[in-house]
């Protein structure tokens, strides 16, 4: 009976988890727009539904509705299977992140992750950058300039910031003497990370930037000069699982930079449930992501490989040398 | 010294990102401040100045005679062919128009009927929301173009409206003359 129910609540779980990170995009699409929009002064989507807030379901079912076009030339098993390795990919890393203390409904603890892997940041960064494949497969398989361009800058850009990204969770690792995320949360219950790892947090959230592939370091996709980049070709519901797996890299990315530096569920001043606290940190973090694309310019191709490895690299080794001659 | 002061405090400014934060405050001000948009068809309306050129009208004297004379110079002049007037001899012996058309969807809204015109009878008003549903009701005749809203006289400024979905197609009316200063959430510095 116990073990059923153990399976039961893993089940149901997974469940919640992959539906809220499914429907997660649809409110995220419109935050973005709405932010963007107050940014230039304008109200944005206000027609469908109240200022707006029904335009993801038209969009989507504009998306689902639209012709799924393959082209002539492309590769037509690679040019299907490149969305779903991003979308996959994606989802992957959840399984490792933390939301929260554990909860007891009726008796039974619940714990609020799905796995607690003793190298779960490992996990998530190799996971992580599996989505990349994605993106450089679909890029190869439409046979387009335009695409490949993209794909090519995409692993240019991989090689620069994941590096840098690497090294930098290193010192957050040295503190809580363990990669499992919920340890390192729960190390961080006085003082958080960010205290001890100003460098490290500017290194790993300048990196998480070009992780995510959003301005300042879009180059995969600058509709300037790429048309739409990789997933230029691309239409219909294919197009949208590369959308909906950009829009989940950015909540992962706020939600490791909560976990890492900001004391993931650890509250601040009012005692809010852990849940909630950590929600709170993750959409402050996914605002500052949408305030940052509609602050600034794109960087040149060659200024973010300079950045990578010329001040980020450096930065953070320095970080690691640093961290672990304090704690030594 | 004063240079290598200076240089120093830009050495401190990148340092701490101080260009991205005085970005970054910037667009955190406009975030949080008022939209400049114009909410067109639901809540406000915009009066086109005298001199726009939107639906034809045919001016009438002070008695609510036609002052059209039907002459067809206008029907002449017109670069599209969009017009057609057939005149008459009314009652007290003046040539008025009996058919006076204009096809609104060939019309291109230039303004020569109004230079061509000896009397001074047609006109382009201020009138610009006559979409319809198909080109045939575009074809407008002579006693709409009599009744068709004449030029704006305070034209130039935006009033309150709301969207009237009753008819056909919906159009923005205005609900009352108030005006409002639409360079009121525009920076201007």
């Amino acid at each position: 009976m116990d073990e059923l129910i153990v399976v039961l609540v893993m089940f149901l779980k997974l469940a919640v988890v992959v539906a809220v990170l499914l429907l997660l995009p649809l409110p995220l699409t419109w935050l973005e727009r709405k932010i963007a929009a107050h940014i230039q002064q304008r109200p944005g989507p206000m027609r469908v539904g109240w200022h707006g807030l029904l335009q993801p379901f038209a969009d989507g079912i504009k998306l689902l509705s639209k012709e799924d076009h393959i082209p002539d030339d492309a590769d037509r098993f690679l040019f299907t299977l490149a969305p779903m390795i991003t979308l996959v990919a994606t989802f992957a890393v959840f399984v490792a992140i933390p939301f929260g203390e554990p909860i007891t409904i009726y008796g039974t603890e619940i714990t609020l992750y799905l796995t607690d892997m003793n190298v779960a940041l490992m996990y998530v960064l190799a996971i992580a950058g599996l989505d990349v494949f994605g993106v450089i497969i679909g890029g190869w398989a439409s046979n387009s300039k335009y695409a490949v361009l993209g794909a090519l800058r995409t692993c240019a850009q991989l090689i620069s910031y994941e590096i840098p990204m690497g090294f930098a969770v290193v010192g957050v690792v040295m503190l809580a003497q363990s990669m499992s995320l919920v340890a390192i949360v729960e190390a961080q219950s006085g003082l958080w990370n960010i205290v001890y790892q100003p460098i490290g947090f500017v290194v790993f959230f300048i990196a998480g930037l070009a992780e995510a592939q959003r301005i300042p370091f879009d180059l995969p996709e600058a509709e300037g000069d790429l048309g739409a980049g990789y997933h230029t070709e691309y239409s219909g519901m294919r197009f949208s699982f590369f959308m909906i797996s950009e829009y989940l890299v950015v909540v992962l990315l706020a939600a490791l930079n909560v976990v890492l530096f900001f004391g993931g569920w650890n509250p601040l001043f009012l005692p809010l449930p852990p849940l909630l606290w950590f929600v709170l940190k993750v959409s402050f973090f996914v605002w500052l992501f949408m305030w940052f694309r509609f602050t600034f310019p794109r960087y040149r191709y060659d200024q973010l490989m300079s950045i990578g490895w010329k001040v980020l690299l450096p930065l953070s080794l320095a970080n690691i040398l640093i961290t672990g001659m304090i704690l030594a | 010294m004063a240079t290598a002061n200076k240089q120093i405090s830009r050495w401190i400014g990148w340092v701490f990102f101080a260009d991205i934060f005085k970005g970054l405050s910037l667009t955190l001000s406009y975030m949080f401040s008022k939209t400049i948009t114009e909410h067109y068809p639901d809540k406000e309306k915009w009066i086109p100045y005298e001199r726009y050129r939107g639906h034809h009208f045919l001016n009438t004297d002070e008695n609510g005679e036609v002052k059209c004379v039907g002459c067809e110079l206008c029907a002449k002049i017109c670069p599209c062919n969009c017009m057609e007037v057939v005149p008459y001899e009314d009652e007290n012996g003046y040539r008025r128009p009996l058919v006076f058309n204009i096809d609104m969807a060939r019309c291109l809204y230039c303004g020569l009927c109004e230079d061509a015109c000896p009397a001074d009878a047609i006109k382009l008003g201020q009138h610009y929301e006559f979409s319809a549903e198909n080109s045939s009701t575009l074809v407008v005749g002579r006693d709409a173009l009599i009744a068709a809203p004449r030029k704006a006289e305070h034209g130039g400024k935006v009033v309150k409206a709301r969207l009237n979905r009753s008819g056909s197609v919906p159009i923005s009316e205005e609900t009352d003359g108030e005006d409002r200063d639409w360079w009121r959430n525009i920076r201007r510095s």
